[in-house]
């Protein structure tokens, strides 16, 4: 028992640890197949030949890529269509949802007023709340107020800070900036809107940045409240349009279509994370810590 | 009108309604706040206080607790619209916990998962974080990678793509996997073994659901399968929920960073002093590393727990509505198709709170049990 942690190799040291060092490279690497492979099959089968995609034979990468389907939807109007339907909803739902999450998280962070743990508390609780129990009812209040079928209610409601887990997050970075910034400000004759809106906001940059991310991957992403509110087929998001391309009557799907639709859909999220990536690892790592 | 421009106005509208309603609930909170004496800074810090939450206020009493209340209420009512609710007591609760076997079969999959899908994502969350722990060079790039399908997995484009991938005929997840055992013959039975326990579990547990052995039966009958049957996945029922669990744990990149950020946080002279004292490192990792991480892994399962039961996108999209047969019924989504599929408004209310307060009282289960294994360090302090 007490030798084995330092049993003496005949390997000097400095081996056993490029040795294990080469290990945990090569399960890194490993992992990192794992991860990636679904993403090089989806690039892969969007540039075959509808043969090749629906062969028995597996193809690897095709004989000669093709950009057929990447044509065949940009130019299509429909699918244009979608793919501005999408920006619109995920732009108006992440500023309004930023904007409010913003004001709401200065007022839990930097000015002292009566009832703001009580209120703080409150919203909390909200994360417990799974998302389905406000779902039926505020579908039934929607459809009384003449709002199913349009893009209000997959919009609309974010824009009363919707996101307690972002107002969270946004409080304890702005917990963090100096007192001292406020009072000077107050003295100077400041008051608290240009405060929030001129030196705090600015000094929030990354935070917001991170939330921003976070608001444009679930509005990009949203499936269900689209699939509920969104009747008509010129109102579509992407994601509801990709997951009806399969039809179960045919035999032969048109899979590299499908994937060149799929691939230009995922782009712009691999973009954005590409770039705010060390932000966002940051905070996911925050959450855990603190929450 | 165009929707969009219609939404848009409508947005606008909005702002206006948000900033006016801030100015009164503000403006009665100053009110309250000089009746009940208080001095002019007082006054002026209530108001501001209240003008920057009310955009959350205003919307919790409209979309949260209005709503809540009158789900409450409907859960009690047989509601389809546009006619008007009809009150008909317990029978809705009673009908989903006794005689609706959609919903115990959802139920006991989202069970499933949660069972046998998050022990696999905790654990396959903390290797990773164990590797990039290394801090060797090009860590960094790792961290991307791993996090990145956290972004995608939710979209029906990711999960299609999982369809193709997972096609039990010419997807590439089955030939990647015959590939490997080219080069690694001995992993042939190990596959042959997994094969026949997910099966014979998967087939036990249906039968439990159903109260219906013959496909346990069949299963057990064929024996140990040749080495010529692969996995199914999303295409029959004995490997579709297996099939959600795998993307599942591909996508645990949020619970690794958790885990990566605890991991950073054990203090380093805890592994000198075991060190000294001689542990070796599998003593290391299980009497210092895992209990002093053990507030991670208690967050992970909190979050987890809640994120399973709520699976929906997948069972939509990747096995065509719950397919096959049913095995990828989950809670949300036989609350989703009950409601809007079958308009059954009481009955998905009712539905939602039975969620809630199976979401409740897990969470409590596990507060109450975190005594005996997670470690605060502020206790010892």
């Amino acid at each position: 028992m007490r030798k084995t942690g330092r049993r003496e190799s005949f390997l000097p040291r400095k081996v056993r640890q490029a040795f294990s060092n080469g290990i945990v490279y090569l399960l890194l690497l490993a992992g990192s197949g794992f991860m990636l492979f679904p993403l090089f099959w989806m690039l892969s089968t969007s540039l075959k030949t509808m043969e090749e995609a629906n062969s028995p034979r597996i193809t690897w990468w095709p004989a000669e890529p093709q950009l057929d389907a990447y044509r065949q939807v940009l130019t299509d109007s429909r699918w244009l269509l979608y793919f501005s339907n999408s920006a619109f909803v995920t732009t108006l739902a992440v500023l309004g949802t930023l904007v409010s999450v913003a004001a709401v998280a200065y007022a839990f962070s930097r000015i002292q007023w009566p009832g703001r743990n009580i209120v703080f508390f409150l919203m909390l609780s909200t994360l417990m709340l799974p998302y389905q129990t406000t779902l039926v009812p505020q579908y039934v209040m929607f459809n009384k107020i003449g709002w199913v079928g349009t893009y209000n209610p997959i919009i609309i409601p974010g824009f009363f800070a919707g996101g307690a887990l972002y107002i969270f997050l946004l409080r304890q970075f702005m917990l963090g900036l100096p007192k001292e910034l406020d009072e000077a400000a107050l003295i100077d004759g400041a008051n608290h809107f240009q405060i929030w809106w001129h030196i705090i906001l600015p000094l929030c940059k990354p935070a917001l940045a991170t939330i921003a991310v976070f608001l444009f991957v679930g509005n990009w992403n949203a499936l269900q409240a689209p699939l509920i509110y969104l009747q008509r087929a010129n109102m579509y998001t992407l994601p509801v349009v990709i997951a009806n391309l399969i039809n179960p009557q045919v035999r032969v799907q048109p899979w590299p279509l499908i994937m060149a639709a799929s691939a230009l859909t995922m782009i712009p999220l691999v973009i954005v994370f590409f770039f705010t990536q060390r932000y966002i690892l940051e905070s996911v790592a925050l959450t855990g810590t603190k929450g | 009108m165009n929707p969009k421009l219609y939404t848009l106005l409508w947005a606008i509208a909005t702002v206006a309604f948000i900033i006016l309603s801030s100015l009164a609930v503000a403006s009665v909170a100053k009110l309250v706040a000089r009746w009940r004496g208080k001095n002019r800074l007082y006054q002026s810090r209530t108001f501001a206080g209240y003008f920057f939450a009310s955009p959350w206020i205003v919307g919790y009493i409209i979309f949260v607790i209005g709503p809540t209340l009158a789900s409450l209420y409907w859960s009690f009512t047989r509601f389809k619209l546009p006619a008007p609710p009809v009150w008909v007591g317990l029978q809705n609760y009673i009908q989903l916990l006794t005689t609706d076997d959609q919903f115990r079969v959802s139920i006991l999959n989202s069970l499933y998962v949660t069972l046998f899908g998050l022990p696999l994502q905790l654990a396959t969350a903390l290797v990773l974080a164990l590797l990039l722990y290394r801090r060797l060079p090009g860590e960094q790039v790792f961290r991307m990678i791993y996090y990145l399908p956290v972004m995608l997995a939710a979209n029906s484009a990711m999960l299609i793509t999982w369809r193709l991938v997972l096609n039990p005929n010419n997807g590439i997840l089955n030939t990647l996997i015959r590939m490997i055992e080219g080069v690694f013959p001995f992993l042939v039975p190990v596959r042959q073994g997994v094969v026949w326990f997910t099966e014979i579990t998967n087939a036990a547990f249906l039968g439990l659901q159903r109260g219906d052995f013959n496909l346990l039966h069949q299963t057990l009958a064929r024996g140990l399968p040749g080495p010529e049957v692969m996995p199914l996945w999303h295409q029959s029922q004995l490997w579709s929920k297996p099939a959600i669990i795998l993307i599942g744990v591909w996508s645990c990149g949020t619970m690794m960073m958790i885990y990566l950020a605890a991991l950073s946080s054990v203090p380093p002279h805890l592994y000198e002093a075991a060190l000294v004292d001689g542990a070796n490192g599998w003593q290391r990792f299980w009497r210092i590393t895992f209990p002093m991480i053990s507030p991670a892994t208690f967050y992970n399962l909190v979050v987890g727990i809640i994120a399973t039961l709520q699976i929906f996108e997948q069972s939509y999209v990747l096995t065509d509505n719950g397919g096959p047969a049913q095995s990828t019924y989950f809670v949300a989504y036989y609350l989703w198709r009950s409601t809007f599929r079958f308009n059954k408004i009481g009955y998905g209310a009712a539905m939602s709170w039975i969620l809630l307060v199976l979401i409740l009282i897990l969470t409590l289960i596990q507060f109450r049990l975190a005594n005996k294994w997670v470690y605060y360090e502020y206790e010892e302090a």
